[in-house]
């Protein structure tokens, strides 16, 4: 996730992490994570949002990883959605929620059709229709109003045509411009809806379950931008009142939701208090203490460096997740030393990631990356390009690559990087001290609040620079044409997520294609993969660190478990607290 | 003194202006791409370009402040789109004048943020406000009547370590000790009056009252020991113990009632700046004041609520600056204004 806060960034909408409790770092994927006995019905709940605060609560809007898990496990549902499991495939395989089944396709993957099922209501008592979702859908195209959101995947797939400005010819459903091509491409008869794309989308099922541009949405009550914090749920918890941002808001019980048309959500509290603006610190130092209110709280910070020395105070209650993104860093296709493929090579080899590890923490913070996928998506291997350059790097294989890299001798080079705290300029120091070690010459500049401003410009003067993604959802097919793909992120007076300028050309190109185009999701991700370590051939990346997070939730918590299907965060739809 | 009022209003207004104008330029100015922000992680370039439009940040830098310039005396409409306004009247916000913005972060007028956030910033300015003029003139007079003693030693060696912790300090070491560790008080969270009555309002506000006032409280014991002392020592203390009044007389009709002018005046333009939030102690605490509101929308560039905060911020400044000028002029005959 780039835009924002930088820092944040790494907790990106995304696929998965594995969990190990209590410290263990284990990748298997399948410990439980949970912990403080058997949920029960009733009690208060606590969700302590932290700095961050929710951006959006508008379903089209929405974006970020922690609001579109919470909001699906309390008061959104979607046609589908990924059950309450830690299992590497059930966690990941999206079943059916307000729909009556996972959605049928009878031509590959180029229309989709899912039937709605009887007696779902909205929290007014209206009965969600086929209307609704055929409205949410086209608020998506609305990229004056509705704005933030995912909807660039709908625009690349819905069978809408793009007009000269690179948007779709649809201007949504505000002043209902094109109102005829989104007719034709959505449709609704009766309770089914059908959606027609212009190519294949064999994923489409597992992209509505784990982002919410496809949810229902009221067309009566819809006021625009006014609506950007605005809840109006279909899921077993409504807003009390209004939601305050930077303060939060109060959810209480939804008469209108009945359990019995609902797989996941178990909504053991009776209500969850959300609460924003505490720092991290504020956050920890009641959690470890475990008083007051703190105890029937959970949430989605993690434990501060400083505070890391007492996580055993908290016991049990301590629990250790991977991130779902990568950082990496990529050399700038644009800057003069890094046009030549041997000058990049010897910074590949020159790449001390063990160092980059170390001085932002060690073990208990980082595991090494071999990808820019991470190992919790589909298609994912060891890129085989990486595998020379060892933990620590090999400064002898550097300088000898260096030798054949054209650039003047010593290679002066700038990096650029996300800085601000006393971590980002000791890991940045990490890995300067490998490159030079190798030859080069790395002078450090360090940005923040003007830093994706800076890198994303495709003549500033970087050399290197870094970068950090997780997918939308469990398909390469989020991480790779988003930051590589030339011909979307290349636009002239910026490179978009393609902080390298990095130019694929036509195999490339074609690869990519190949891969969105192949109906089967398994052979797809190969595809993926082998785009992946072409990439790596090129070393239009070079991969660092996954970020492991360290969360303590509140001792009265009950059945708490950090999911797959939440990325890793604490499971809201099966967590409850003790009377 | 009319005339003078009005010249002062006329100034202040200028000011305000200049105040407005400078806050854009200084956005603007800036390398960052505010569009960026807003239209998310995977923004193509034509969405950005229409995000910038529809934030009006496309249109020229005057152009934009003349439309928050002519929204503060006519009200606004966002967006300002007339075929919206056709199509869809139910998405338009209208923001009545004054009309200080609309901030798309946060989903709400300008107006309305000052309106949730003032109550917070106001109910900690007063309660800090009432402990540390108590606290300080109190002991700032003691200390002036037992001057040289132990006593007045103590107290203005106290006040001096007091003074040089900063606020964020104190704050931090309440909030982990006496909140947290010991639990002798509530984690605090602001209450209004409507929530938890004014026993829940008055306790939620204990702690954040005690950071912010025992900064000034230390400033004022110093400032009102001094003046009182200098009290002493002037002509017409000497000549009312001549006339054999009593000595407490002399210290409490004569002595102190002179003393404590400038500082009331002091205390009515701290209090003033207090109003506009105090930007440690919330943050802090997490109070949802104006001084947090002020932090969060300078982190997130967002322009219309930072330009709403300092315009709002000015013009209390500027009031009060011409209030005390006034009661100068009453409290002091020797001041002539006109």
């Amino acid at each position: 996730m780039a835009f924002k806060k930088p820092l944040a960034a790494v907790a990106a909408t995304a696929l998965a992490a594995t969990l190990a409790a209590c410290g263990g770092g284990s990748d298997d994927g399948n410990n439980s994570g949970s912990s403080g006995g058997k949920a029960e019905k009733g009690g208060n709940a606590i969700f302590l949002v932290g700095v961050r605060n929710v951006e959006h609560w508008d379903p089209q809007r929405m974006y970020f990883g922690r609001d579109l898990n919470n909001s699906g496990r309390l008061f959104y549902r979607s046609l589908v959605a990924l059950p309450a499991s830690n299992d590497k495939v059930e966690g990941t395989t999206p079943i059916a929620d307000l729909a009556t089944d996972t959605g049928t396709t009878n031509d590959g993957g180029k229309s989709w059709s899912f039937t709605v099922r009887d007696g779902v209501k909205w929290e007014d008592g209206k009965e969600i229709s086929c209307e609704d979702f055929k409205y949410g859908a086209s608020r998506n195209f609305a990229t004056d109003v509705i704005i933030g959101g995912p909807a660039n995947y709908l625009f690349t797939y819905l069978d809408i045509p793009s007009g000269s400005d690179g948007l779709p010819e649809y201007k949504g459903p505000y002043n209902k411009k094109g109102q005829d091509l989104f007719d034709k491409a959505v449709t609704c008869d009766g309770k089914t809806i059908t959606y027609r794309f212009k190519k294949a989308w064999p994923d489409f099922p597992l992209s509505i379950a784990q982002l919410r541009y496809m949810d229902p949405y009221r067309e009566d009550l819809d006021k625009g931008d006014a609506n950007n914090f605005a809840i109006i749920s279909n899921g077993p918890y409504k807003l009390d009142g209004a939601w305050k941002e930077g303060t939060g808001g109060k959810f209480v019980r939804n008469e209108n939701w009945d359990e019995n048309t609902d797989p996941i959500r178990k909504a053991y509290p009776d209500t969850w208090d959300f609460r924003e603006g505490d720092t991290d610190e504020a956050i920890y130092e009641q959690l470890l203490a475990d008083s007051g209110d703190a105890q029937y709280s959970v949430t989605e910070r993690r434990l501060p460096p400083a505070l890391f020395s007492r996580k055993d105070e908290a016991g049990d209650r301590y629990t250790q997740v991977e991130s779902p993104s990568v950082d990496y860093v990529l050399p700038n296709f644009n800057s003069p030393v890094f046009k030549d493929a041997n000058c990049r090579e010897a910074l590949k080899l020159a790449t001390d990631r063990a160092a980059w590890i170390k001085a932002g923490g060690g073990d208990q913070y980082f595991k090494s990356a071999d990808s820019v996928i991470n190992p919790s998506v589909p298609g994912y291997k060891s890129n085989p390009a990486f595998e020379a350059m060892g933990e620590s790097g090999d400064p002898d294989a550097a300088k000898a690559a260096l030798d054949k890299c054209s650039a003047p001798k010593p290679v002066k080079i700038k990096f650029t990087y996300s800085g601000g705290t006393p971590t980002s300029d000791k890991q940045a120091s990490a890995l300067k001290a490998g490159w030079d070690k190798a030859g080069f010459q790395t002078e450090l500049d360090p940005l923040e609040d003007t830093y994706y401003s800076v890198i994303q410009k495709p003549d500033a003067d970087f050399d290197v620079t870094w970068g950090g993604w997780g997918a939308d959802w469990s398909s390469a097919g989020t991480v790779i044409p988003p930051l590589f793909d030339s011909r979307i992120n290349l636009t002239g007076d910026s490179n978009g997520n393609d902080y390298g300028n990095y130019k694929g050309g036509p195999e490339v190109n074609q690869m990519i294609d190949d891969a969105y185009a192949e109906p089967d999701l398994d052979a797809a991700a190969d595809k993926w993969s082998a785009v992946d370590a072409k990439l790596g051939e090129d070393v239009a990346y070079i991969p660092l660190e996954i970020t492991i997070f360290n969360f303590v939730h509140g001792g009265k918590i009950t059945g708490y478990a950090n999911n797959i299907s939440v990325n890793g965060y604490a499971d809201l739809a099966v967590l409850g607290v003790q009377s | 003194m009319l005339a003078y009022v009005i010249r002062r209003l006329f100034a202040g207004v200028i000011m305000l202006i200049v105040m407005s104008i400078v806050t854009f330029a200084l956005f603007f100015a800036s390398p960052i791409d505010e569009a960026s922000f807003i239209c998310g992680k995977n923004c193509s370039a034509a969405q950005k370009k229409q995000t910038s439009a529809a934030m009006g940040y496309d249109d020229p830098f005057a152009e934009q402040w003349w439309k928050f310039a002519k929204g503060v005396v006519q009200g606004r409409d966002y967006p300002d789109d007339p075929q919206l306004r056709e199509t869809a009247p139910e998405t338009i916000v209208h923001c009545d004048a004054p009309c200080l913005g609309y901030s798309r972060e946060r989903g709400d007028t300008v107006t309305n943020l000052i309106k949730d956030t003032f109550p917070v910033s106001f109910s900690l300015a007063v309660a800090a406000f009432i402990l540390w003029i108590t606290g300080g003139v109190l002991l700032g007079v003691i200390a002036a009547l037992k001057k040289g003693t132990v006593i007045d030693r103590g107290l203005v060696g106290l006040s001096l370590i007091v003074y040089a912790f900063p606020t964020f300090f104190v704050g931090l070491v309440l909030y982990k000790f006496v909140a947290i560790k010991w639990g002798l008080t509530e984690i605090p969270r602001y209450t209004s009056i409507a929530e938890g009555g004014v026993g829940g309002w008055l306790s939620s506000l204990t702690l954040p009252a005690i950071t912010l006032a025992v900064f000034f409280m230390a400033a004022y014991v110093r400032m009102t020991r001094s003046y009182v002392i200098e009290s002493f020592q002037e002509d017409y203390v000497r000549t009312a113990r001549s006339k054999g009044l009593p000595e407490r007389t002399v210290t409490f009709k004569h002595a102190l009632r002179a003393a404590l002018t400038p500082i009331v005046t002091m205390a009515g333009l701290d209090f003033a700046g207090l109003m506009g939030g105090a930007i440690i102690t919330e943050s802090v605490f997490n109070y949802p004041g104006m001084g947090k509101l002020a932090v969060r929308a300078s982190q997130d560039f967002d322009l219309p609520t930072t330009v709403g905060l300092v315009v709002l911020l000015a013009a209390f400044v500027i009031i009060a600056n011409i209030v005390v000028d006034l009661l100068y002029a009453v409290i002091d005959p020797r001041v002539r204004l006109g």
